[in-house]
């Protein structure tokens, strides 16, 4: 843009904004041409007519809910560009900048070429070139030795978050005979935990195209497959009218085209459901006879919420009462009306209150499983292809064995996804290395994970890599952690291979190779497959064949891998049409602990926890500070006047990952601190320079972005920078203090900084921002 | 009047996903640094009244447009049968008179210093589809190209000009 043109942001005002708005919207009325993507045939006549080849595959670019259908075109070999596939009911055509950008991923230098053994101290980065016979022979020795000394449970994994693999993951451990499934806790599993603990189930998904009212709560329904039906649901509900409230600190696209914002403090959801709850019950606006039939402790709820009245929570969560009061009735006296949780939510010590509250509002005003409202799953005709994780060889023994329960001892393991199993949280395990309580974790696996940014306290995850006897990192690229690995295993990306098949709800494909690995690589799965061989568990591992593996998974289908590919863009099978209020079935399930107790002992909406209580937690949701907070800790706040968080995923990057692929990152190429721009005049910061943003527990320098839609008192930027880009010239940014990587900020205190019963992790802290 | 291909775009169905953006770049194979169609954040209103939306923005192959008058050497010529405006780089001198006077930054320059833009790939034999890929690829089919009449296509110019004018320089 010329120079002409470079304005502040906000110097359109309202009037011409919305006039401008709508006449861009009056534009689309006009449109002439049906919107077509590429269908299997277009594609092959296109790729044909450019002399190139085109193949139906599964993008790779996000996860965990990734499975966008496209076709990959190749020219001489190389892999050049994507687009759409229209018979993928996944994606619908619809090509996100990510999946778009995935050539460039592919061909970074960035890519790990080769095996590598550490030859330099740890964190010096020095490594030797091996061959994978020496790589899998070098990590299945150790892990040999280390078992018959210390016992299986020594070994943990990481993951970053359920994907295809994690099953593969479990697989291993299992067979190697440990529990220790390392789980990064900041993604949908907390939230399903509190669902189907206080619902029976987890009905995440709001029945967006017959609500009336959706409260989108801590999050970001576009950024996360932007190509997929959250966001499709989202934008056909505003063209249907649907009222879409959101709730969150920022305001994203998201918010951009919501009818009202609600700019709660980052950490302080539970205060503000809690408020909702007081309201809904002191005004009566319940539905009488489902909280009669179908709940069990309303009453002691009545009394337990009395504490918290909007007043009260005005001051924490910095929403007006008046606010809180309006949305809590608007929403009870909707019919038709749902509540969109996000993985924001996820991220604060009261997660589990806030989970089990928002729960709690969605059953007693009658919104669960109900048109518009919050729905359980729908199933289809599709036979579940079988689970590899043999989960069924747990035995109590397995869950006392775990060394930092991801969930407390009684509750595992617990799942809502194929990635099932015993879970240790990320921060506990790195802890036991430098604590040796219960036990010292002696290896970790990575694959996929870079734990020093994307896990709170990167500096303690440091401090236990440097002890840590071994660590092997699994990846395609360069990863924040891979100083300190023992052995580097470089994969291939899904791109260079032809295996797994990938399901999503009632479709299915097989992967398809669009180019000749660019190395001597290995897929994941096959990285797997041989050091579970190579450890002498063969029969588990289906001798090391991905071909016999995908068969014996894709038996209840009645087909084999060769045959699934006769069908080059999958098969779709017909959905069962949605029934509502499956109270009586749901409300019965059993949960996947040892113990195989129900989820709802009572078989009914648990408002008073006995199962909780049972394990010594609190049996109703309750209020709990973040560890720094400007309600909690006010005699911080002369220091450090300002709340910091973070986002988890944005529109070009998925998470930490990304920052190397020069198309996304001309978008976004610098690690951005949203401001409010009065926060920032007050402190003599102009848009685009380079600030410190300074916390209790360290300091990073990054980029002040004067962001007009943030609440005043907050300071919000994305997390997981660290990589540079070398085709733009961007350099790596420091790992720990003085760099731009978020999770340093933030306290680790075991007793203030993690929800008591999921452990979910704090990314709450007070700052000062200064120029840098 | 007369009928002419024209982009038109819905700000409240964008999801600011920058698709558009980046198959721009990856199917013409965008040079770094130069970006033919962009995506603007805009923000109108003040804290907590604060509106977010979003304008995408190529060349709009104007109706009457401005880059084909200032240019000095008539390097940029507006098609007659179907108005795409288009580049003649073997004539461009690189003044960038073009640039100073786009109201959409549509002329961008790369390390050749001569124009170029978005040319609605229209040109591209590979394509063989009736959307460039910019529309293609939009998840929530915000961006579309019309044939559209004159008129019609004038008055979505100026809409655009005015979301392009209040966008943010966030970048």
């Amino acid at each position: 843009m010329s120079e002409r043109r470079k304005r502040d942001h906000w110097s359109l005002d309202r009037r011409t904004f919305l006039k401008a708005a709508g006449l861009g919207i009056a534009g689309v009325t006009m449109g002439r041409f049906p919107f077509e993507s590429f269908t299997m045939d277009e594609a092959m006549a296109a790729a044909a007519k450019a002399g190139e080849t085109a193949t139906p595959t599964i993008c790779a670019m996000c996860g965990p809910a990734a499975n966008c259908g496209v076709y990959a075109f190749t020219k001489n070999g190389r892999f050049i560009k994507v687009a759409g596939m229209k018979e993928s009911p996944v994606n619908k055509g619809g090509v996100c900048p990510k999946g778009q950008a995935a050539p460039q991923w592919v061909y970074s230098p960035e890519r790990l070429k080769y095996p590598l053994r550490r030859v330099g101290s740890k964190g010096e980065g020095k490594f030797q070139r091996i061959t994978w016979d020496e790589a899998i022979g070098i990590i299945a020795e150790k892990l040999k030795e280390q078992k018959q000394k210390y016992g299986p449970e020594s070994l943990g994994t990481l993951s970053p978050a359920s994907r295809t693999y994690s099953e593969y993951v479990y697989r291993f451990l299992i067979a190697h005979g440990s529990p220790n499934y390392g789980h990064s806790g900041i993604c949908s599993t907390q939230m399903s935990f509190g669902f189907h603990y206080t619902v029976g189930d987890f009905p995440r998904t709001v029945d967006y195209a017959n609500s009336d009212l959706v409260l989108v709560w801590g999050k970001q329904p576009f950024y996360s497959g932007p190509a997929q039906e959250a966001a499709r649901a989202y934008v056909s509900a505003k063209a249907r009218g649907a009222k879409l409230i959101a709730i969150k600190p920022s305001v994203e696209p998201d918010v951009g085209l919501a009818t009202e914002w609600v700019p709660v403090r980052p950490g302080t959801d539970a205060a503000l459901a809690l408020a909702m709850l007081h309201v809904v019950v002191s005004e009566d606006l319940i539905d009488k006879p489902f909280v009669e039939q179908w709940c069990y402790g309303y009453d002691k709820l009545k009394g337990h919420v009395q504490k918290y009245p909007p007043a009260w929570a005005e001051k924490i969560t910095g929403v007006p009462a008046d606010q809180i009061i309006r949305i809590a009735r608007l929403f009870a006296t909707t019919k038709r009306a749902g509540i969109d949780l996000g993985n924001g939510i996820e991220h604060m010590p009261a997660s589990n209150d806030t989970i089990r509250a928002v729960a709690i509002l969605i059953s007693i005003t009658g919104h669960l499983d109900r048109p518009g409202g919050n729905v359980f799953g729908r199933a289809s005709k599709m036979p579940k292809p079988k689970n590899v994780n043999l989960v069924e060889r747990y035995t109590k023994e397995w869950v006392d064995k775990l060394v930092a329960p991801e969930f407390p001892r009684p509750f595992q393991p617990f799942t809502h996804s194929k990635s099932a199993g015993t879970t240790s949280y990320y921060f506990g395990l790195f802890d036991s290395v430098l604590t040796e309580k219960p036990y010292p974790i002696r290896a970790i696996i990575a694959p996929g994970s870079q734990a020093i940014v994307t896990t709170r306290g990167g500096k303690r995850v440091v401090e236990a890599l440097r002890k840590l006897e071994f660590y092997v990192v699994a990846d395609v690229s360069r990863t924040s952690d891979m100083p300190y690995a023992d052995i580097v295993v470089p994969l291939a990306t899904p791109y260079e291979i032809d295996h797994p098949f990938e399901v999503r709800d009632n479709w299915i494909m097989a992967r398809n190779r669009v180019i000749e690995p660019l190395a001597d690589y290995k897929s994941i799965f096959e990285f797997i497959c041989d050091l579970g061989v190579k450890m002498g568990y063969g029969a588990d591992f289906w001798g090391g064949s991905m071909e016999a593996c995908m068969n014996d998974q894709l038996k209840p289908l009645g087909m084999t891998i060769d045959e699934l590919r006769k069908h080059p863009t999958g098969i779709l099978y017909e959905m069962l049409p949605r029934k509502y209020e499956n109270y009586e079935t749901t409300f019965k399930r059993k949960s996947p602990a040892i113990s195989h107790a129900p989820f709802l002992p009572q078989g009914m909406v648990a408002i008073y926890n006995t199962s909780f209580e049972a394990a010594g937690y609190s049996p109703m949701p309750e209020w709990r500070e973040p560890p720094e907070s400007i309600a909690g800790t006010p005699e911080l706040t002369k220091k450090y006047p300002l709340i910091l968080s973070d986002y988890h995923t944005s529109n070009v990057y998925t998470a930490s990952w990304q920052r190397n692929v020069p198309y996304l990152r001309e978008i976004h190429p610098y690690p951005a601190l949203h401001i409010h721009p009065d926060t920032a005049s007050q402190r003599g910061i102009n848009n685009g320079d380079w600030v410190r943003v300074e916390s209790p527990h360290g300091w990073i320098k990054v980029k002040a972005e004067l962001y007009p839609g943030i609440r005043p008192d907050t300071v919000m930027m994305l997390h997981g920078w660290w990589q540079g880009c070398k085709e733009l010239g961007f350099e790596d940014f420091p790992l720990l203090d003085g760099g731009a990587n978020v999770n340093i900020m933030y306290s680790v205190d075991r007793k203030k900084a993690f929800d008591p019963v999921i452990t979910a992790m704090s990314s709450q802290t007070l700052v000062q921002v200064s120029k840098a | 009047m007369s009928i002419e291909y024209g982009f038109s775009f819905s700000n409240d169905k964008c999801t600011q996903c920058f698709g558009c953006e980046v198959a721009c770049k990856n199917w013409r194979d965008g040079e770094l640094g130069v970006r033919w169609r962009r995506v603007y954040k805009i923000w109108a209103g003040r804290y907590p009244e604060v509106k977010l939306a979003s304008v995408s923005v190529s060349c709009m192959h104007c109706v009457d447009p401005v880059c084909v008058k200032t240019c000095p050497v008539q390097a940029i010529q507006k098609r007659p049968d179907d108005g795409i405006v288009v580049v003649d780089k073997g004539k461009c001198i690189g003044r960038k008179s073009c640039e100073k006077e786009c109201p959409f930054g549509a002329p961008q320059f790369g390390a050749d210093g001569k124009m170029q833009k978005c040319d609605l790939c229209l040109s591209q034999v590979e394509l063989g589809k009736e959307s460039p890929p910019c529309v293609e690829t939009c998840p929530t089919k915000a961006l579309q190209l019309s044939k559209l009449e004159t008129k019609e296509k004038g008055t979505i110019e100026n809409a655009i000009q005015k979301l392009v004018e209040g966008a943010a320089s966030t970048r």
